[in-house]
């Protein structure tokens, strides 16, 4: 069988997903863009940073400015995956896309299911691309070799499929600017209390907990289960970096990110089958 | 080929298409006629699985419409043809050919062959942001033949188009007799469809007001307009 043929309907669904991003001048450009950006690192990575009066070496330094644009890509190609998402079923009921698919001998879980693996994979080779970048910059400009850096790029890539299966189900209950909004509203209440978390944990907050006349709040506990069960993304960018930065493995509480956002996937995915399996095509 | 067994639909407290029962033989040139916002698209979309029926049934060659597999060998050209601007016509027939699983040769040859049936040649390359109604809608009955369907559901084809595009659709309609395909017309134009048509239903407000022969509803010295007329004004 010529591969073409044993092609499924979903990966050509895919495909076009993908080319029609493709074919937009403004994709290009803002990619462009953001590679120029990531390629400007590499002019942190030949400064002298000292800290308590002792120089750092290359490798410290480009271990925490890889660290650091690691999370910024990620974050930033979240952001990017929802602008891309929000919009992909009002456009192609507009320009006769969905009723020249679905008047074939196709079913609308190809659809959707094309429309999603083709989203998340621009959004994922956009991500991989720009940490790419910064792990080449380092390998050639400093001679740290990061392999775990790209392992990592495609661990947070779970982020990206829960951002566009979030915003490609909102876009049907709601406009497609509220559901953009409304994950990312997902995404910064996420991490901000991924960051109070954090900040509670340290030695300094520790040491205030400690001090007379300053108790933990008795109403913590729904608020614990909320910040147990919200969205994890920044757990699963905190656990990827694991992977090539200092940091150890603490078991099940780095792998719970990972969970949390895979249930989320397919628990919100199996809602968008079934509300765009009830959607009239008009 | 098509099977309509008790189909209601209702919008809330609106019923847009009342317990409408009838059939399609192969090979019949079929129109639907009724004024506006008497359920003719409502009754298409059913067809084709955009919309589900609050009852009934409807089936193409017995396979029921909300399966796939029947939609097999069916072309549908909607009233408001659209194509992805950013496409070129030529583009937009390959991706249509590949969906029904062709090979890229195969696709290719079908479009030339099309192309030249919807008589665009030259014009298949340019961006479809570029095209006129009359152009685009050209491109969307080549689409809708791609893979020589056995039924082809024609949602007002003729909108859009000057006097001379509805002449070439119709001849070009006429010539596909030939080859046994089944026409489901949905269309305003009484005229053309006295021309191209065997038989006809007149549907108004939802519910069927006839489905015969065309020979058989229009009697002597009476145009289709006539009896059109006489039938939705009671």
């Amino acid at each position: 069988m010529k591969p073409s043929k044993a092609l499924p309907a979903v990966f050509r669904i895919a495909k076009y997903t993908l080319m029609d991003e493709l074919r937009h001048k403004g994709f290009v450009v803002m990619f462009a863009f953001c590679a120029l950006c990531v390629f400007l690192l590499r002019g942190c990575y030949r400064g002298d940073y000292m800290v308590n009066g002792q120089y750092l070496d290359a490798e410290s330094v480009v271990r925490a400015l890889s660290t650091a644009a690691f999370h910024v890509i990620a974050a930033g190609v979240m952001v990017i995956a929802a602008l891309l998402s929000m919009r992909v079923f009002s456009r192609d009921r507009n320009d006769g896309t969905l009723s020249c698919v679905l008047s074939k001998p196709i079913t609308r879980w190809q659809y959707v299911s094309g429309k999603i693996i083709g989203l998340w994979g621009l959004s994922v080779l956009f991500m991989f691309l720009l940490h790419g970048i910064v792990f080449l910059i380092a390998f050639m400009d400093r001679d740290v070799f990061m392999p775990g850096y790209l392992a990592a790029s495609l661990i947070c890539s779970v982020n990206l499929l829960f951002v566009v299966i979030a915003v490609l189900l909102l876009s049907l209950l709601m406009s497609d600017v509220v559901a953009f909004l409304s994950v990312l509203g997902v995404g910064v209440a996420g991490f901000v209390a991924e960051g109070i978390a954090a900040v509670s944990h340290s030695g300094i907050a520790q040491m205030m907990m400690g001090q007379p006349g300053v108790h933990p709040q008795p109403s913590l506990t729904g608020w614990k289960l909320v910040y147990f069960l919200w969205p994890k993304l920044l757990g699963v960018q905190q656990s990827a970096i694991s992977l090539f930065g200092s940091g150890s493995f603490h078991g099940f509480g780095q792998v719970y990110p990972l969970i949390n956002i895979i249930l989320y996937c397919i628990v919100l995915g199996a809602l968008l089958f079934v509300r765009f399996g009830k959607i009239d095509i008009v | 080929m098509i099977e309509l067994k008790s189909v209601t639909k209702r919008y809330d407290s609106l019923t847009a298409v009342d317990n409408v029962s009838f059939s399609l033989k192969g090979g019949e040139y079929f129109a639907l006629l009724g004024p506006n916002g008497a359920g003719k698209t409502t009754l298409v979309k059913m067809l084709l699985d955009f919309t589900r029926p609050t009852a009934g049934n409807l089936s193409i060659n017995g396979i029921s419409s909300t399966e796939a597999q029947c939609r097999t060998s069916v072309g549908y050209l909607d009233e408001n043809h659209h194509i992805p601007p950013a496409l070129s016509g030529w583009q937009y027939l390959m991706r249509c050919a590949e969906l029904l699983d062709m090979g890229r040769g195969e696709a290719a040859e079908q479009c030339r062959r099309i192309v030249e049936l919807i008589g665009m040649q030259g014009k298949e390359h340019a961006r479809a942001g570029t095209y006129s109604k009359g152009m685009t809608q050209r491109f969307g009955l080549g689409a809708a033949l791609m893979g020589d369907p056995k039924l082809l559901i024609l949602d007002e084809p003729t909108g859009g188009l000057d006097p001379i595009g509805i002449r070439e659709t119709r001849l070009l309609l006429e010539s596909l007799k030939d080859r046994g395909m089944t026409v489901f017309l949905n269309s305003h134009l009484l005229s053309e469809v006295e021309k191209i048509c065997d038989t006809a239903a007149i549907i108004n407000h939802g519910r069927l007001l006839v489905k015969d022969a065309i020979s058989a509803i229009v009697k002597d010295n009476d145009t289709l307009e006539d009896v059109f007329v006489e039938f939705v004004k009671g």
